[in-house]
């Protein structure tokens, strides 16, 4: 009996309305947090694992060694990889070809390789216009890591005093 | 047996007085971790990573130089061990360079396997690391010598097996260098071992590097095929390709080792010039085709030019498998001709394969004197010659009958030179100097012999032998009176109760006689095939420019317009296109299952380790589809393991002896012996371009006596039938002996 009227005298009094109103109220004049992607971006951890580049030293030398320890460690058989020696005598790839339809984007690349040379940008905002788009090669990832040299190095700097 | 009882952690062992401890751990599968023991080698104990503890001796003792005696007790992964074991390790990692993921030996690494167990993972050296400039050693071995840890291994391999003492250690302490003391590259037809002795990356195989990870291949027991040995080998392959062959261990063939042609012969494989399509020539254009069009062009092509059966003849290179040999004399014969032959290369058909070996591989090892004639052993059964070498290690001793005095990489005793012409009259002499001294009536023909002071020499030492052996070689193959000489040696052999080794075939030829792949009485051997009667042929892995003693007679005989040549074969080239009407692309070595009959009698059989490439199908298919539509019977075959088993169950087709004219013979004549290098001996290896590049496959010499050359009216550096002419002493006279990679002219 007790807990009909007290329901009676809240529908009345439109409580339900004034509750969700308080919230509406609160957000109302409090910081927004919508992003406005893509002018706007979200922060990203220094670890983020987004879409492959490969590196190179300063000197423009490819960092690359076709050690092949990233297609050894790779859960999904995602890289493909295949070496030569150069006229100079080093060890280089010819191919090195990533499947990101396969990748899941683990990191064990990034992780196996001795040379920092395959990582894992921050981009995460690609699409492919075909499905055989999907598959990356060395002159793309190359092209990548040149252009992000200054942000993968900086995350690596972030990342490096927790290694 | 066993007369002492030792105790390995804890563990009771019998073993025998003075045997090492690392032997009787690795027989009880105690892991001791060790890099300059090796089985096969002698004990030099300089790495000392297989220090173990002894109990009641302070310091620990190295396992691979410390005799077992009785009641000893032995720990390997006590503290004491462990402690030694590590120092040691750290000590080896102080200059051996991080530089594993470029490293061909990573993965496969008998330093990275160690060191996971017992190095530390964070290294307290702060100082330079040694840096040590490397010296080319040739095509086939890829030195980094910076990884060098100095086990010495390759430096016993070359003193012990090898026998060419190629690699030593110079300077002291952090300055020892392990390196060759020529630089004109390794000599030895073994030296391929050394990759497989060497327990880190120093020693890599030069054509393979950085083709692949050792982890990434896919590794098939198969059987080398390139000779008499049958040597047992994994063939590597990756993505469908072979890479590499490594050493399969087999103590009564092969032991740990093969030669550079078993190991480095897989480059040809992938060769531009790999037959990939089914061709048809017409109006003399040649056009790619399928299958089907291709074995109905060939099968009616055969039909139509050969009238009569008789007119269609069968050849095979001495390489085929059992199964291929089995299938082709089978479609022959039922097809109704007796032309068939493997025995391209042969001036005669000799009594030289009738001549059967009786002893085995392993039994060579302990014979007290060989007589070796007509071979240069070294090269053209390095296996065999291993044996012979670790006969002579053991005391024996070696003479030899040679038409050249050839470089053995063990001493020879007495070295007859004679050339072809007069190898007759030489073993004439011994013979009757055998029987001279046991008192034996001789054979009339040798009435007129007188033995020299040289001949009586070699029948004492083959008299004196308890358990000597005659070796026959493949120099015997072209030599004109090869008949007389087989039965000569026969007769030596049992006058003077030696043994003999017949290794004037190579190849699977075994395989070849085992299935009777020769004519009988009624058939035209290959030698006399190329007469006008002949209007088919059906060719199997032939090369027209190497494999035929008369290569110019058969390839003149091809190139007719009416005879019709149907080629099964792994590869192209210009001589082939000219002379045959259709080639059948062939699965070659290591991409098709087959069996290799080796020098003991034993049948090996190895499975295919990778797929053919293009529309190329194992050869007893194709012999099998043919005889199908040929509408033969008896070729219902599912699978290569029933003609297998057909195959094995016939009984050695022997040839029987022929009767010898010892009275006329014509030796007034200048001869010229064509031996190839071994690197040119079949086809796949003439392709393998590492092989080339070494100073075996380079040779390529016409020597001559300098009397001789004046005959000839040649000077050094001439040619000779195409072949640079080189005056030398130790060539036999009015002969000239042809060594080299290019193709028969003579």
């Amino acid at each position: 009996m007790k807990k009909k009227l007290k329901k009676l005298v809240n529908d009345f009094s439109l409580g339900e309305l004034r509750t969700g109103l308080k919230v509406t109220s609160k957000e109302f004049v409090n910081n927004k947090i919508t992003v406005q992607f893509p002018e706007e971006r979200t922060p990203i951890s220094p670890r983020f694992r987004g879409l492959h580049a490969l590196r190179r030293y300063p000197n423009g030398e490819e960092r690359c060694i076709a050690c092949k320890l990233c297609e050894a460690v790779c859960p999904a058989n995602a890289i493909t990889i295949d070496s030569e020696m150069r006229e100079d005598g080093t060890r280089r790839t010819t191919q090195y070809d990533i499947d990101l339809f396969k990748c899941i984007f683990c990191g064990f690349c990034e992780e196996a390789c001795p040379v920092d040379a395959i990582v894992e940008t921050h981009i995460f905002d690609y699409a492919f216009e075909s499905r055989e788009g999907s598959i990356i090669d060395k002159k793309a990832l190359l092209e990548i890591g040149d252009k992000n040299e200054s942000a993968i190095s900086k995350a690596k700097e972030e990342d490096s005093k927790y290694r | 047996m066993s007369d002492i009882e030792i105790e390995i952690d804890g563990q009771l062992v019998r073993a025998n007085q003075g045997d090492s401890i690392i032997n009787i751990a690795d027989r009880e599968g105690i892991e001791v971790p060790r890099f300059c023991y090796h089985k096969k080698l002698s004990v030099a104990a300089n790495c000392r990573m297989c220090l173990v503890d002894v109990e009641g001796v302070p310091k620990a003792q190295p396992a691979c130089s410390t005799p077992a005696a009785n009641g000893m007790k032995i720990h390997t992964k006590n503290d004491k061990a462990k402690f030694a074991q590590k120092a040691v390790m750290e000590f080896l990692l102080i200059n051996h360079p991080l530089d594993c993921p470029i490293c061909d030996q990573g993965g496969e690494c008998e330093l990275q396997d160690v060191a996971m167990e017992y190095g530390s993972d964070v290294s307290k050296f702060n100082e330079g690391k040694r840096i040590v400039p490397d010296k080319g050693i040739g095509a086939l071995i890829q030195t980094d010598m910076t990884r060098c840890i100095h086990c010495t291994r390759c430096v016993r391999f070359g003193a012990e097996v090898a026998g060419i003492v190629e690699m030593g250690g110079t300077g002291r302490g952090e300055g020892v260098k392990i390196e060759p003391f020529l630089t004109e590259g390794i000599q030895s037809e073994l030296s391929g071992n050394m990759i497989d002795v060497c327990p880190v990356g120093a020693l890599t195989s030069k054509p393979f590097r950085y083709e692949a990870r050792t982890w990434q291949m896919n590794a098939v027991q198969s059987v080398a095929r390139h000779d008499l040995v049958g040597s047992n080998i994994y063939t590597q392959s990756y993505r469908g390709k072979v890479k590499r062959v490594v050493a399969r261990d087999n103590d009564s063939i092969n032991e740990t080792w093969i030669s550079d042609r078993d190991r480095f012969s897989y480059e040809g494989l992938n060769h531009e010039s790999r037959a990939l399509k089914p061709k048809v020539k017409i109006d003399g254009l040649w056009q790619e085709t399928d299958w089907q069009e291709a074995l109905k062009f060939a099968i009616d092509g055969i039909k139509n030019n050969a009238n009569s059966s008789e007119q269609f003849g069968v050849l095979s290179s001495k390489y085929a498998s059992l199964e291929e040999f089995y299938l082709l004399q089978k479609l022959a014969r039922n097809f109704g001709t007796e032309n068939i032959d493997f025995r391209l290369d042969q001036a005669q058909l000799s009594n030289a394969s009738s001549l059967e070996s009786t002893i085995t591989l392993s039994e060579i090892e302990s014979i007290d004197h060989a007589l070796i004639v007509g071979s240069y052993t070294r090269l053209e059964q390095p296996m065999i010659n291993h044996r012979i070498r670790k006969a002579t290690l053991n005391g024996a001793s070696v003479n030899t009958i040679n038409s050249k005095k050839f470089d053995f990489n063990y001493k020879t005793g007495l070295d007859v030179l004679t050339s072809p012409q007069k190898l007759r009259a030489t073993l004439q002499s011994v013979l009757k100097a055998i029987h001279n001294k046991t008192n034996k009536d001789a054979p009339s023909f040798l009435s007129q012999v007188s033995p020299e002071d040289i001949h009586n020499k070699i029948a004492d030492d083959l008299i004196e032998s308890k358990n000597g052996v005659i070796v026959l070689g493949e120099h015997l193959n072209s030599n004109l009176d090869s008949i007389a000489i087989t039965s000569l040696i026969e007769q030596i052999a049992s006058a003077a109760d030696l043994k003999i080794a017949n290794i004037t075939l190579s190849g699977n030829s075994l395989s070849a006689e085992k299935v009777g792949f020769m004519p009988d009485e009624k058939g035209m051997s290959a030698a006399s095939m190329f007469n006008e009667s002949t209007k088919a042929f059906l060719l199997m892995d032939v090369d027209l420019e190497y494999d035929f003693f008369d290569s110019k007679s058969a390839q003149d005989c091809f190139n007719q317009e009416d005879v019709f040549v149907v080629a099964l074969s792994s590869f192209e080239n210009q001589s082939l296109l000219n002379g045959a009407d259709v080639i059948l692309p062939m699965a070659s070595y290591y991409e098709t299952s087959g069996t290799h009959i080796n020098f003991d009698g034993q049948a090996q059989s190895f499975s295919a380790s990778v797929k053919s490439p293009g529309d190329s199908k194992p050869g007893w298919k194709i012999i099998k589809v043919m005889a199908d539509l040929f509408e033969l019977e008896g070729f219902d075959y599912i699978d290569s393991t029933q003609v297998k088993e057909q195959a094995l169950q016939l009984s050695r087709n022997k040839s029987s002896f022929k009767d010898v004219d010892f009275e006329n013979f014509d030796d007034s004549q200048i001869t010229t012996h064509w031996q190839y290098t071994p690197y040119v001996t079949d086809s796949v290896t003439r392709r393998a371009s590492a092989l080339q590049k070494t100073n075996i496959g380079m040779i390529d010499s016409a020597f001559v006596s300098e009397a001789t050359a004046k005959k000839l009216g040649i000077g050094n550096d001439d040619l000779y039938l195409g072949v640079p002419v080189s005056i030398v002493d130790s060539v036999a006279e009015d002969y000239v002996f042809v060594h080299t990679n290019q193709a028969r002219k003579a």
